[in-house]
Parts: C-alpha cells; sequence; structure tokens
C-alpha cells in the first residue's frame, strides 16, 4: 500500500432512493466494490451533492461549492463543447482559460485532439477528457463512477493504468466505485458495500487474500464455496477441514477450534491439474469427473463433479496439452495457501 | 426469374427486388403526398397578375404592424413561456398532470373561440379589462390588444416545443455542470440552453408562423391595427382576389425566412453534434 498517499475519511448517511451508511477510508486510489444496485452510483452522487445526504466532510456546502470532481458513468461530457472547451468549463473567465485547459489536456496527453467534440474521441478518450475537466477545478477528492465500464476489453486494462497513474499524479485522493475485481486489484486501499454498509475494508491483498464472507468472496471473483468443519491443525501452520466426502488443508487462522463450520473459497483458476506421471505430491487432490467445459476466451472453464461441484479454468497451453473433453475423470490439486477459510 | 432451387444467391436476390419495388412505392407516394401539399401554392404562381403586381392602399401599414408586433409577441412569448417549459419538463410533482392537460387548452380551442374568451376576459367591461383601462391600457382594438391575441396565439405552440427540447436534454449534464462549479442560472445558460437550441428554435420557428398568420383571435380581438392576415381579409372583401395575391406574396417573403432558416441551421447543428 501507498503509505504516503493523500487520504480522506467520508462519512454519508442516507435514506433515498436507498439506504446507505457508511464510513470510509479513501487513501490514494480506493475502490469500493459492491454489486449493481448497492447504491454504489447513488453513494457518489450524495458525496457530490447530487442526491440528499448527510455527508462528511463538505456536506453543508451547495454542490457547486463542493471541492469534489465527480466523472459519472459514461464522462457525460457536454456534446455542444470541444475537448478543450469541456476541460475549460469549470474554469473562470479570463485571458488564459484556453492556455489553462491545454495544459491539463496536455497531462492526460490529449493535447492534439483538443479541438474535436465529444462524439469524434473514443471511450477511453472520453474519459481523459472528462478526467481533466473534473481535475480543472482543483478538486480535494475525486469520485468515479464504474471507470471501466465504458471501455471495451481491448483497451480496458490499458486505459485503466493510465488512468490509475494519471490519478495518482494530481496527488488527490480517488473514490472510484465499481463491481470489476480487477480495478479493485489495481487501488491503494479497497472497500466492499453491501446492504448499505462497508462489509469489509483494507488492503487489496488481505481483502481479496482474506474475504469475509461468502457474497463478499464471490464479489472478489472466488467461484467454489465447499461447507466443511475444522478437523484438525498441523503446527499452527495449517488447519485441516473436512465435508461429506473430502477433506482438504488451508493456511493458518487463529481461533478456529475443532468441529467449528467454516466455508472453504477456493478461485476457479487456483485449482490445476495433476500432471501425468508427475512424481510431486498434489496437494488437497480431488478426483473429478468433467461435466462440461467451455471456452473462455484462450482459457478453458471446467464444471467438474466430484465430492462436490467444483469450476476450475486451464490455462490455455494445459487445455490444449490435456485435451479433455466431457466425461474424463481427472485429478486436481489445490494449494492450501490459496484455500480461503471463510468462517 | 431465379427460383429457390437455383442457387445459394436465391434469397439475396428477392430481398433486393422486394426491397427496391418497396422503395420504388414509397418515393412514388412521397413524390404524391409532396404535390398534393404544393399544388395550391403553384395556382398562386398561375393567379397572379405579374404584370400588374402592386400592392394595394394600407397593404405597407398592415406588413409593418404584423413585423413589428409579431416581433414584440414572439419576444414576450419566449421569454414568458421558456421559465415555464423549463418547469414543465423539470417537475415531477404530483399534480403535474393537470398542468400538463391544462396546457393543451389553448391548442385544442378554435382560434375564434379563443378570441371571444379574450374578449369577455380582457374587454373593457370584465373586471380585467377596467382594471387594465384604469392605467391606460385598453385590450380591444388597440395594439397592445393586438400584440395580446398574437401571444394566445403564438405561445403555447411555442411552450409545447420548449418543453419538449428541455426534456431532451439530459439531467446528468445540467447535475455535471453543478459539479464543476457552477450555479442553477449558469447551468441553464451555459448547458441547458444550448442543448436544447434546436427543439427551441423549432418552438420559435413555429410560433413565429403562428404569431404572424392569426387571423381567427385578431379579428375578434384587435381588427385594428390591421396586419397582414386581417388586410388579406379585408382585400378579398373589399377589392376581390386581385388585391390578395401580392399582400400574399409579401406575406410568405416575411414570414418563412425565419423559420427556414432556423431549420436549416437546426439541421446542420445536429448533424454536427452527433
Amino acid at each position: 500500500m501507498n503509505q504516503s498517499a493523500p487520504a480522506l475519511h467520508i462519512r454519508c448517511q442516507m435514506q433515498q432512493p436507498i439506504v446507505v451508511d457508511i464510513s470510509l477510508q479513501v487513501r490514494g486510489f480506493t475502490v469500493l466494490l459492491g454489486v449493481s444496485g448497492a447504491g454504489k452510483s447513488s453513494l457518489l452522487k450524495a458525496i457530490a451533492g447530487l442526491l440528499p445526504a448527510q455527508v462528511s466532510p463538505y456536506g453543508d456546502s451547495a454542490v457547486e461549492q463542493r471541492p469534489i470532481g465527480y466523472l459519472p458513468q459514461g464522462y457525460a461530457l457536454f456534446p455542444h463543447l470541444r475537448a478543450w472547451e469541456n476541460v475549460a468549463f469549470p474554469l473562470p473567465r479570463s485571458a488564459h482559460r484556453h492556455t489553462d485547459a491545454l495544459a491539463l489536456l496536455q497531462r492526460v496527453g490529449l493535447e492534439d485532439l483538443a479541438n474535436r467534440f465529444p462524439s469524434e474521441l473514443s471511450g477511453g478518450q472520453k474519459q481523459r477528457v472528462a478526467l481533466a475537466r473534473a481535475l480543472a477545478r482543483k478538486p480535494q477528492l475525486l469520485l468515479l463512477d464504474e471507470p471501466t465500464s465504458a471501455l471495451d476489453m481491448a483497451t480496458r486494462d490499458e486505459v485503466l493504468d493510465e488512468l490509475v497513474r494519471e490519478v495518482c499524479e494530481f496527488g488527490i485522493p480517488v473514490l472510484a466505485v465499481s463491481h470489476d475485481p480487477h480495478l479493485a486489484m489495481l487501488a491503494d486501499h479497497m472497500a466492499i458495500l453491501r446492504d448499505g454498509r462497508i462489509v469489509q475494508e483494507g488492503d487489496p491483498g488481505e481483502v481479496f487474500a482474506r474475504p469475509r464472507d461468502v457474497a463478499a468472496a464471490r464479489l472478489l471473483g472466488f467461484r467454489n464455496f465447499l461447507s466443511g468443519q475444522i478437523a484438525g491443525s498441523e503446527h499452527n501452520s495449517r488447519l485441516q477441514v473436512a465435508g461429506s466426502g473430502w477433506q482438504m488443508q488451508a493456511g493458518w487462522q487463529p481461533g478456529l477450534s475443532l468441529g467449528t463450520s467454516v466455508q472453504l473459497a477456493v478461485r476457479a483458476e487456483d485449482i490445476y491439474l495433476q500432471e501425468t506421471g508427475a512424481t510431486h505430491c498434489c496437494p488437497n487432490p480431488l478426483s473429478v469427473q468433467v461435466k462440461a467445459c467451455r471456452k473462455e476466451g484462450l482459457s478453458m472453464r471446467l464444471y467438474l463433479e466430484g465430492p462436490t461441484l467444483l469450476e476450475m479454468l486451464l490455462p490455455r497451453q494445459q487445455a490444449e496439452d490435456a485435451q479433455i473433453a466431457v466425461g474424463d475423470f481427472l485429478k486436481v490439486c489445490v494449494q492450501p495457501r490459496h484455500v480461503q477459510i471463510i468462517r | 426469374m431465379q427460383s429457390a432451387d437455383h442457387g445459394p444467391g436465391f434469397p439475396a436476390y428477392r430481398m433486393t427486388a422486394s426491397f427496391d419495388r418497396f422503395r420504388w412505392m414509397g418515393s412514388a407516394l412521397a413524390g404524391l403526398v409532396f404535390v398534393f401539399l404544393l399544388a395550391p401554392y403553384a395556382a398562386l404562381i398561375f393567379a397572379t397578375d405579374w404584370h400588374d403586381f402592386h400592392l394595394s392602399e394600407g397593404d405597407v401599414d398592415a406588413i409593418r404592424t404584423s413585423l413589428l408586433y409579431s416581433t414584440l409577441a414572439l419576444v414576450i412569448s419566449v421569454l414568458a413561456g421558456t421559465p415555464l417549459a423549463w418547469w414543465l419538463a423539470r417537475e415531477h410533482g404530483r399534480g403535474k398532470w393537470v398542468f400538463d392537460a391544462l396546457l393543451m387548452l389553448p391548442l385544442l380551442t378554435p382560434p375564434l373561440a379563443i378570441g371571444i374568451l379574450l374578449s369577455s376576459f380582457y374587454g373593457p367591461y370584465s373586471p380585467v379589462g377596467s382594471l387594465f383601462s384604469h392605467v391606460g391600457v385598453y385590450l380591444t382594438n388597440t395594439p397592445p390588444a393586438f400584440v395580446l391575441a398574437q401571444i394566445y396565439a403564438g405561445m403555447p405552440y411555442f411552450i409545447i416545443a420548449a418543453r419538449a427540447a428541455f426534456e431532451g436534454v439530459p439531467r446528468e449534464l445540467e447535475q455535471i455542470s453543478r459539479t464543476l462549479g457552477r450555479n442553477r442560472f449558469q447551468t441553464f445558460w451555459r448547458v441547458t440552453l444550448p442543448l436544447a437550441r434546436i427543439g427551441l428554435s423549432a418552438g420559435v420557428a413555429l410560433s413565429w408562423v403562428r404569431v404572424m398568420g392569426e387571423f381567427g383571435i385578431v379579428l375578434i380581438v384587435a381588427y385594428f391595427p390591421e396586419g397582414i392576415p386581417v388586410k388579406l381579409w379585408v382585400n378579398l372583401e373589399d377589392i376581390g382576389l386581385s388585391a390578395v395575391y401580392p399582400l400574399l406574396w409579401v406575406f410568405f417573403l416575411v414570414a418563412v425566412p425565419l423559420p427556414l432558416w432556423i431549420g436549416l441551421r437546426a439541421r446542420r447543428q445536429t448533424q454536427a453534434m452527433f
């Protein structure tokens, strides 16, 4: 985590159109993850002053006086203004207004497109113009609503990297709301919103490694959940968890006594095939049968039936080598450190 | 003719042929409607006595009256109608449908009936009329009465068009403007108005045509001063058809360019924006 990142503590209580009551640390590039309909966009609007809510800080100021930059989904560029005019929109009328707008466009690498209308810009370019426009007022907080939603897959990662780099360069705390765990992976700090409350908050590394509950784990991309009980421990380094017809080792967690009911969460991409004829051991071995398979870009998603239903994502090379078909019997493995215990 | 058995190209051929036939019929129908609408204007060209083309006595005054007071009525309609149109577009409170329905009344009422209603309401024997006459404003057969009649003719059309134009402006853009430090008035001036300008222009053009050409209301409320529509009627009654055509040509000359210009400009701007 970037310890020197600018930080701001936000509190927001809203009743309409959705009940939200959150207290959140915005540190550097912070991502608030939530499913669609969780109230993420409403929360940002409330912080910006566009919806009635009790907000701290800036809650006492009118919308136009809050030092907050807000980028909605789709960016909302003014279609009747050129790129530089959009950026100059919040700037006061002065002799150097045009120059200032161009300087901001230059910072996001778009000075060459200053005279284009929004309809002549790509999704990523629009986003950068909107970013420059939001930053023109020198806000103390930047709000991004689903910044990945209007980007195409081909340029998404590139544009995201640039966006994160650019907002970091401006040195203000950024709160982005999204349902996209990939965005949260890039964050300095992250939180999970559910039922109008923050259910988990922290460093992305910690949150991704230790989701607090099944819903959070689903949001973070976990696809396999197994219900079992603590069956034993090994030298305070591993825990043995057993369910009906299976037994798995997971990373150590304190405070879990024998017989405690737990859920195990495993990512589809963390399950791998035991290589044929391999001599090294296969941790957490499971014998499964392929019930269905689906190509997913260059990878292959397998739906497996064994002691429990499982999903695994096989990389392209392995999928090609193994030539897996529906009905095949496989032996799959999972590293204990990739098995997360959820209480 | 090819049949379905004659190769893979057949379905495309059949679709193109039927599409061409449909397009041909569509064009012919459109042409017929076009001719139907414009045929009477061709009659105007042939009926006008071009060798003896002259305006009648009082025509120039009627043109001046129409232009001056129509412009005034239009400006008042736009200035007064814009806030109402904006309110109708942006407010969604309970009971707003009543206002929407009431706004349709002036459009549904025959002009002659509106004229009679105006006479009853603003006439010298009504309470409102006598109130105005106390401050020296008489609302029957006077320039203010003429402008009043024209406002009633044109403003409802402007409001309907302006409301639709404002409704077409995404509210999100207005909200973004607020988050960028602009207050409500600045947002209206810099975002709402420019984005609604095409619809507003259409409203202005429509209102102008209604104001310039209004006959029924003006006939009852302000027969004097004579504007072009009333003068056309007077010329027809007193002199005959030959005195109508020259003034009608002038009417087209002064009334049509504004909506035509606005329409073309709006079309170009729409294409540029999207």
